[in-house]
């Protein structure tokens, strides 16, 4: 039960590299906030400074409206599970769970009492006299979660802590991460490059990037509505197609007009780009892979290409087609086998073009 | 394709290499042990037969000068002066050592490297550079000719923070940040975390200083006049000029000689395998 709040937070090293840039954000109770973004961009240092493992160099933290900057982190009441678990190697799973009880002096009986609690919810009963070398990945970041939920903590962090997983464990270690933030009712925060862990697992999505942040929005929306092209393409796999179009107004419509074909714009878009100037000029056009169609007729047809990839993955197939556009890929539940080098002519679906301007690379219109 | 070991070493060339290899290690033993084994068998002969040099094992072993040294000389006194006053001063070392390598990989400050470079300066040091300051500030402090004077001058040890310096960053920093996040303080990550770790070093640490304190002699001998705070150099070297009568006893020189080792190796029987884990630079850490 913990409110967060990161006032003008930045991370500057002592080689005046900025890591994290004035970052502000305010996270409520029992929030699960996800931290994304490519390598390097700041949310592992945004996490550590959270944490008290990293100096703020200026800015402030609040926690439950407390100035949290000179609190060392023994005295935060945060707990943290890290990407390679950093589990005691000397100790046991018993010894490593109850560490943290041993060092607040609480009686063997309770910490015993709550060791068996944590370990029969995370299925570690057997395994309580092991020593960690002597654990699977999966169940050495079971350890560390229960390192971190015995505390009964304010806050949870974790710093990517299902990237050391295979494919197969990560899908259900995501799903015991959700469970236990359903049971604990506290506040978590995520960080992870993996944007399927982040639009599964959160209620609010940090994206990030350079150390500032892009966007703070639902997964929904960052999905539909995002703030610009770096957003756009970050989030949804396969990545959405971007393509170069002019803006036109043609027979009283306005309309964007690729290489191969045009798109028209509804009443809403017309009206966003006629008030922002943009007719008879160049922009930047996005469409998910999940919104490009066959075209059934020529009028319909906004690229024209080749197939290069057909990707068949059971109920759906992606087609990666290079076309007069570029690289187009088609994300469709239609199952019929497109063969590489066959002719193909792409259409989209008009609605859910996403328009950017190509030089500050922000969103025109969603 | 695999070629056997045997193919491309013919049998002959084998057991020629190894019998090098045994050879040049018998000789480099014998060397490192003979003065050990001459000492041990002399301590046991006449003071007639430790100058003939026909008789290498003695005839009849003169057990009475051990006894002799056990028990009617001020030798167990020196052993006993000079095992705990290494003791305590490993005891402190380690514990300071240990401090300040944990600072210099743990913790981040901004002179940290600069600390470093200024600590292992005094490394390159000559010892016999710091005695005159060192004399006079244990002058100063009127510690001379005591024990706490012996122990105050020693208690920082360069090698010490070097060895555990370096087991330290084997370690992964995220095991103290996971100990920091579970509510322990420095001190007790250091303690309960990086110390069980790395205890090959710490053990190595505690060994090589205890035996080179134990053995000490320029610096204890300029600090110390007074015979109940000798320690065990400095103390046979008095006995030899006293009780040994300017080597004309040597064989009581040797008997007390070869006592004064053994609880040097009583400690390295214990000892052996952390010390040569230590050395190699394994840290314990499994897992």
């Amino acid at each position: 039960m913990a409110e967060i709040i990161l006032k003008n937070i930045t991370k500057e090293y002592e080689n005046g590299f900025q890591a994290v840039k004035n970052v502000n954000l305010e996270i409520g109770d029992n929030e699960f906030v996800i931290l994304v973004g490519p390598s390097g961009c700041g949310k592992s240092t945004t996490l550590r400074m959270i944490a008290g493992l990293e100096d703020i160099s200026d800015g402030d933290l609040l926690i439950d409206g407390e100035r949290m900057n000179d609190v060392a982190p023994q005295n935060r009441n945060i707990a943290m599970v890290f990407q390679n678990y950093a589990l005691y190697p000397h100790m046991s799973v018993y010894q490593n769970i109850a560490y943290s009880l041993k060092i607040q002096k609480v009686p063997k009986a309770e910490i015993d009492k709550r060791v068996h609690e944590v370990a029969k919810s995370l299925g570690l009963e057997e395994l309580l006299d092991r020593r960690p070398g002597q654990l699977s990945g999966g169940q050495k970041q079971r350890v560390a979660m229960g390192r971190a939920i015995i505390r009964h903590p304010k806050v949870f962090l974790m710093d990517e802590p299902l990237s050391n997983l295979d494919a197969k464990l990560r899908g259900q270690m995501r799903v015991e991460i959700a469970d236990l933030y359903q049971r604990l009712n506290t506040t978590f925060i995520y960080v992870t490059h993996d944007q399927t862990e982040a639009m599964t697992l959160g209620t609010r999505i940090v994206v990030m990037r350079d150390g500032e942040i892009q966007q703070i929005d639902s997964p929904a929306n960052l999905f539909n509505f995002p703030c610009n092209k770096f957003v756009a393409g970050f989030i949804g796999t396969p990545a959405m197609n971007f393509f170069d179009v002019t803006c036109e107004e043609e027979n009283g419509e306005v309309i964007l007009r690729t290489n191969g074909g045009k798109i028209r714009m509804n009443a809403e878009k017309t009206q966003k780009l006629k008030a922002g100037g943009w007719i008879g000029k160049k922009l930047l056009a996005g469409i998910r892979p999940e919104h490009v169609v066959v075209a059934d007729s020529p009028e319909k047809t906004v690229f024209s290409g080749k197939v290069s990839v057909y990707e068949l993955l059971g109920s759906n197939a992606i087609v990666y087609s290079d076309t007069d556009a570029g690289r187009i890929i088609m994300n469709t539940s239609q199952l019929e086998e497109h063969t590489h080098d066959s002719d193909i002519r792409l259409g989209v679906m008009e609605e859910r073009i996403h328009i950017f301007d190509p030089e500050t690379e922000r969103t025109v219109t969603n | 394709m695999n070629t056997r070991y045997s193919d491309k070493n013919p049998i002959g060339l084998r057991v020629l290499t190894t019998a090098g290899k045994v050879l040049i290690l018998g000789v480099a033993s014998v060397f490192t042990a003979f003065p050990f084994l001459w000492m041990v068998i002399s301590s046991l002969k006449t003071k007639a037969d430790i100058l003939n040099t026909d008789v290498f094992f003695p005839p009849d072993p003169q057990w009475q000068n051990i006894t002799g040294i056990l028990f009617d000389s001020p030798i167990p006194r020196y052993i006993f002066n000079s095992a705990w006053v290494s003791l305590v001063i490993v005891a402190i070392q380690i514990v300071s050592g240990a401090m300040l390598a944990y600072a210099l990989v743990f913790l981040k400050f901004r002179t940290r490297k600069i600390l470093f470079a200024i600590v292992m300066a005094t490394y390159m040091l000559p010892v016999a550079a710091t005695y005159i300051p060192s004399y006079i500030i244990l002058a100063d402090m009127g510690l001379l000719d005591s024990f706490g004077g012996l122990i105050i001058s020693s208690t920082v040890s360069i090698f010490g923070i070097f060895l555990l310096r370096q087991a330290f960053m084997q370690l992964p920093k995220g095991l103290v940040e996971a100990a920091r996040m579970d509510g322990a303080s420095h001190w007790r990550a250091l303690w309960g975390i990086v110390c069980p770790m790395t205890k090959a070093s710490f053990i190595t640490f505690g060994l090589m200083n205890f035996i080179s304190t134990y053995n000490n002699y320029m610096w204890p001998s300029l600090i110390t006049k007074t015979s109940d705070y000798f320690l065990v150099s400095q103390g046979l070297r008095a006995f030899f000029v006293r009780d040994g009568a300017y080597g004309t006893e040597w064989a009581l020189v040797m008997a007390a000689s070869a006592v004064v080792v053994i609880p040097l190796l009583i400690l390295f029987a214990f000892t052996q395998k952390w010390f040569i884990n230590g050395i190699g630079g394994e840290t314990g850490m499994k897992g």
